[in-house]
């Protein structure tokens, strides 16, 4: 179903070949209304082309951070063949979740290491519950023994490197950060519950984690601070790589980054090669392609489609935390929250770049690069409708959808699986 | 005063389980406590007024509009011994059924219903003709009627004032010690690139006179400063407010004046990072702020004086029924404050500059425009 080379270089060549033709015809007829008009248009061009310096490169990778991560998120559960369109509610809650773990730790100006340790063992116990409850699915004693030990030693292996790596005071604003993957992925694990154990509608139930979120997070908000919007916090601040960060272009763009953008730059070639290239990725496939021969083939699929879901869950608690301790350091949770439609777009980058992880990072790409240059425009006097702009996600995914028909769902995708051996 | 010491009991008693029920009942609760406030009056019959409060959606605790009202009800009931309650409307809907509930108890009959912010406007197109001999007043928006007294404000008149800051230390050495996300840091200006910039909100006529006055302020300095302008599209998305921040700290502005609600936010963040200054809005931001370092001024809209003027018009019988009060620098409606972190370091001639350009704006020597010149 992917387009042939042939098809590639041939749009490429139309588009050569459009340029050419548009400046023929301003350099052989100047003084004509369409020379004028074409020759407005490229000078535009060329002034839209000098705003993207590599400021603006940095800008647009950033604000694809959320979206990337929950289309990440998105491509591993619909391909296992749960539709999860509960991303923006999980963005919704991790931000959240993120700055006010960070204000309890924190808030006071100290950092607080008596509940930050709590807090760890909390997280050790539950990836250890965790880790057993997977076992439980079928396995030996031994088996589910190994992965309990092996949540309590990730935990503390996290909280040493943490440690050493950030320093107390910003190991709590990363400990706050953890946690908020954890919440998301807990409410990612509700969701498969509820849709793969008790066969609820998909499309019901991501709808309901979206509304949910958007009225908790606002009302634990209240109770906590007294108002839907959260007081300052530390972020995680930049990771700058020395020696590159002094490259001329990639230096600003790529080397001199929040800790979060890196995440997203590891994580896209990773749910690449994940899907592409191992037996999990595979059994991921089968399980939204054709469940029944995963079955016969003896992988549980109600196992793959839980270990999907979750795996959506990690990457839009990351996505969501991102932004709010990122780089804001705030909540806000007044209106559609800070988030904003980040979820939705994701779900369009998703669709937009057919299920595979690097066409997802391209089109979140994409889409961010828009809104950086809709906002650079504006500063230049240029009118650019915003309430427009914000429509060109969904314009473009319509498009994609219904003319270009790329976009190939997965057959069993929405469909419950009911294996026949019980 | 009509309450024995029995019935004082009963009532206290009463109010600490509505509290309670408040409390475990949350946006139930809410709606209770408002109705006890009515029901149960604040303050006995001697009062000289009863005023009514229906807020604008986000409540009490905004450290901005709603807040600043409060702070002039409770200046009335100080200073003019008024008594006064409070609602709390928790969506649009509940506007008119708050309107009402003021306008037709008569325990207390409430000598004045306010209603604060446009959006509830439509509401009370209904409720003025449905309450004829109730008196309102609208706060940030216009309805003409008898029995409603309008305040509006000149917050271009204020954009201009601290627009008129920013340009005069844009274009001079500028600097200040101070710390941000829990680092010292030095912010400064950049006297070499003549530029500064706004960020709005959604952009509407509203907040196009928050641009306008600030455009108009920064070319009152120095007519060369360019003015960088941009709208984020949403008043809740401080993502983005940060990335337009940045991109025009990057293009060279060094100060930055927001009217873009929570979005502002991450304007300060922008400012924080690039050790660049910021410019707040409604009220003095950098007393809630914790960016409150990159806040060298802010525009602040005295809502409180508002209510308090129309209180006291009421107390006094003059009630402005049918008018609309524009609120400028003249009545102290609108006004530049200095942030608290640069108290004492804005030098005296830029002080006396804006001191002057008031003045003139005041004596009408200064038109500042409410749309944007480019």
């Amino acid at each position: 179903m992917r387009p042939s080379p042939t098809r590639r270089l041939a749009g490429l060549g139309a588009f050569v070949l459009a340029v050419i033709m548009l400046t023929a015809i301003v350099e052989l007829f100047p003084n004509t209304v369409v020379g004028a008009a074409i020759g407005g248009a490229l000078a535009t061009a060329g002034s839209i082309l000098g705003i993207m310096d590599s400021a603006y490169a940095a800008s647009a990778l950033r604000l694809s951070v959320p979206i990337a991560f929950a289309a990440l998120g998105g491509i591993f559960a619909e391909r296992s063949g749960v539709i999860n369109i509960g991303l923006e509610g999980l963005l919704i809650l991790s931000a959240f979740t993120g700055v006010a773990v960070a204000h309890w730790l924190t808030g006071d100006g100290t950092t607080a290491v008596g509940p930050g340790i709590v807090l760890l063992l909390v997280i050790a116990v539950l990836l250890a519950v965790a880790g057993a409850l997977l076992g439980l699915l079928g396995d030996t004693t031994g088996e589910i023994a190994v992965r309990a030990g092996g949540g309590v030693l990730a935990t503390a292996a996290l909280a040493g490197l943490t440690v050493a790596l950030a320093g107390p005071t910003l190991a709590a604003t990363w400990l706050a950060f953890y946690t908020a993957v954890l919440v998301s992925t807990a409410f990612a694990l509700l969701f498969a519950v509820v849709t793969i154990e008790y066969r609820a509608d998909q499309v019901i139930a991501g709808l309901a984690v979206w509304l949910i979120a958007l009225g908790v997070a606002p009302f634990a908000s209240n109770v906590i601070w007294g108002a839907v919007n959260s007081p300052g916090v530390d972020t995680l601040g930049t990771w700058t790589v020395p020696g590159l960060s002094e490259l001329p272009v990639l230096g600003t763009v790529l080397f001199n980054a929040g800790p979060v953008v890196y995440f997203l730059l590891l994580a896209t070639p990773l749910s690449w090669y994940v899907l592409a290239h191992t037996s999990f990725g595979y059994w991921v496939r089968a399980s939204g392609e054709n469940p029944k021969a995963l079955d016969t083939a003896g992988v549980d699929v109600r196992r793959v489609r839980y270990a999907a879901v979750l795996l959506s869950g990690v990457f839009s608690g990351i996505g969501g935390a991102g932004l709010s301790l990122g780089r804001v350091g705030s909540f806000v949770g007044s209106g559609t929250t800070m988030i904003d439609g980040r979820g939705w777009i994701g779900i369009t980058a998703m669709l937009f770049g057919n299920y595979n992880p690097f066409g997802a990072f391209g089109a979140s790409l994409l889409f961010a690069a828009l809104d950086a240059l809709q906002f650079r425009l504006q500063q230049l006097n240029y009118a650019v409708p915003d309430s427009l702009m914000q429509t060109v996600p969904y314009v473009t995914v319509i498009i994609v959808l219904a003319l270009v028909g790329r976009t190939r769902t997965p057959d069993a995708a929405g469909e419950h699986y009911e294996s026949d051996e019980d | 005063m009509g309450l024995t010491p029995a019935h004082r009991e009963w009532r206290t008693t009463m109010r600490d389980q509505i509290d309670r029920r408040t409390f475990i009942g949350g946006a139930t609760g809410a709606t209770l406590a408002g109705l006890t406030g009515c029901l149960g009056g604040g303050g006995g019959s001697e009062a000289p007024a009863h005023v009514g409060m229906v807020y604008s959606l986000g409540g009490l605790g905004d450290e901005a509009f709603n807040d600043m009202t409060h702070a002039g009800i409770q200046r009335a009931e100080e200073e003019l011994g008024i008594a006064y309650d409070n609602t709390e409307p928790e969506g649009q809907s509940e506007f008119s059924t708050f309107q009402q509930q003021f306008a037709s108890s008569t325990d207390p009959d409430y000598d004045l219903v306010t209603c604060i912010g446009f959006s509830q406007l439509s509401a009370l197109q209904e409720n003025a003709s449905e309450y004829p001999e109730q008196d309102f007043m609208l706060i940030d928006s216009e309805l003409d009627a008898d029995n409603v007294a309008s305040y509006r404000f000149r917050e271009h008149e204020g954009s201009f004032q601290v627009g008129h800051l920013a340009g005069l230390l844009s274009t001079r050495e500028f600097s200040h010690e101070g710390s941000y996300s829990g680092t010292e840091k030095t912010f400064s200006t950049d006297p070499e690139a003549k530029t500064v910039g706004f960020v709005g909100g959604k952009e509407n006529p509203l907040i196009k006179k928050f641009e306008a006055g600030f455009i108009a302020g920064v070319h009152h300095a120095d007519s060369e400063i360019e003015v960088r302008s941009a709208y984020a599209g949403s008043w809740n998305d401080p993502g983005r407010g940060q990335e337009i921040a940045s991109s025009m700290y990057d293009a060279g502005a060094d100060i930055v004046y927001h009217a873009a609600g929570a979005t502002g936010s991450g304007v300060f963040s922008a400012a924080g990072e690039r050790g660049r200054l910021a410019i707040g809005v409604d009220s003095d931001q950098s007393l809630s702020s914790d960016a409150s370092h990159t806040i060298v001024a802010s525009m602040v809209k005295h809502a409180d004086t508002a209510v308090f003027n129309a209180t006291k018009d009421v107390v006094n019988d003059e009630f402005q029924g049918g008018s609309t009060v524009m609120l400028g620098l003249e009545d102290g409606g609108v006004e530049a404050v200095i942030g608290t972190d640069y108290e004492g370091e804005i030098p005296q001639d830029v002080l006396d500059a804006l001191e002057s350009s008031r003045e003139e704006i005041q004596n009408g020597e200064i038109d500042v425009p409410t749309e944007p010149e480019n």
